[in-house]
């Protein structure tokens, strides 16, 4: 049988496997595996009024510039003494200067200088003027990218839950970067 | 994030989540997910490319709106480039000498340390 070939996509274009290919880096390197947090359900609230009259808050993993931590530039190495390990705060109108130096990002093939490809407060400010939802929480939070998940589930969910609730936060968006 | 997630949704706040790691925020189980077939550090969208950054968005609203389970996962119809070459570059220890591997290890081991020592202070 033989007709015309099928124009299947190339079978390298799938999802890249980042715990194998992050486990097989570690592992030649000399380090032990990392576990990767893993449920097989989840928990599900549902939205309970429309997103026009919804506040929504704004989670993400990057960070505040320091000047003292070192290069954070967008060529930056990896760089720990950028991390922050408490959750933090600020106003999304203080136009924040947010980088990702010290988190694994992929350096091979990007360049983090327009800061709205991992911290979307720009569109988030564009949809609440046109309508889309109701509006921003005053606040958005930066949640620590610490390898302790009993940390992480213990002390840095509950407080990030405290404060929004506290900003009256009726959906929340988290942008890992 | 995975983990704040879940316990936001727990604690009756719907969430979703804008990322690039598909099977690493997907075996840790979240409500909602919005996936770019990006290189990591592209979870809202493509640098400089507004269109693209409110499409995504977008998809994370609609998302909240109409999810009718926990674990809907929405992939972005966006592509990072034509061909698939750079998800080969990501990580790719392949490529790397042994002197490489070692150089890479002593690094590591320096950005541990120093990491310890935030954590310590903080």
């Amino acid at each position: 049988m033989s007709g015309p070939k099928i124009p299947f996509a190339p079978e390298d274009d799938v999802p890249i496997r980042y715990m194998d290919r992050t486990r097989e880096y570690y592992q030649a390197l000399g380090f032990s595996p990392y576990r990767w947090a893993h449920f097989t359900d989840a928990p599900f609230t549902p939205l309970a009024t429309p997103l026009a009259r919804t506040r929504v808050a704004l989670i993400t993993t990057a960070a505040p510039f320091q000047p003292e931590a070192g290069d954070q530039g967008p060529r930056a190495p990896y760089n720990a003494s950028a991390k922050f390990y408490k959750v933090y705060s600020a106003a999304v109108d203080s136009k924040p200067d947010l980088r990702i130096s010290h988190v694994g990002y992929d350096r091979a093939n990007t360049v983090p200088e327009d800061l709205n490809a991992y911290v979307p407060l720009a569109r988030l400010q564009e949809a609440v003027a046109a309508g889309r939802i109701g509006s921003l929480a005053p606040r958005f939070h930066g949640a620590p990218t610490n390898r302790s998940h009993r940390v992480t589930m213990e002390t840095d969910a509950p407080e990030l839950l405290r404060r929004c609730r506290e900003d009256g936060a009726d959906a929340v968006v988290l942008v890992p970067s | 994030m995975g983990l704040a997630a879940r316990h936001l949704e727990a604690n009756g706040v719907p969430t979703v989540i804008m990322g690039c790691a598909k099977d690493i925020v997907e075996h840790c189980g979240v409500p909602r997910f919005v996936w770019s077939d990006f290189p990591l550090g592209n979870s809202a969208g493509r640098p400089f490319d507004v269109e693209s950054q409110a499409q995504t968005l977008e998809l994370a609203f609609r998302l909240l709106e109409t999810a009718p389970v926990a674990r809907t996962t929405v992939a972005s119809p966006l592509r990072w480039a034509a061909d698939a070459a750079w998800k080969h570059r990501f990580l790719d220890v392949g490529k790397l000498s042994p002197e490489e591997i070692a150089e890479r290890r002593k690094e590591f081991d320096v950005v541990k340390a120093v990491a310890k020592a935030k954590r310590e202070g903080a």
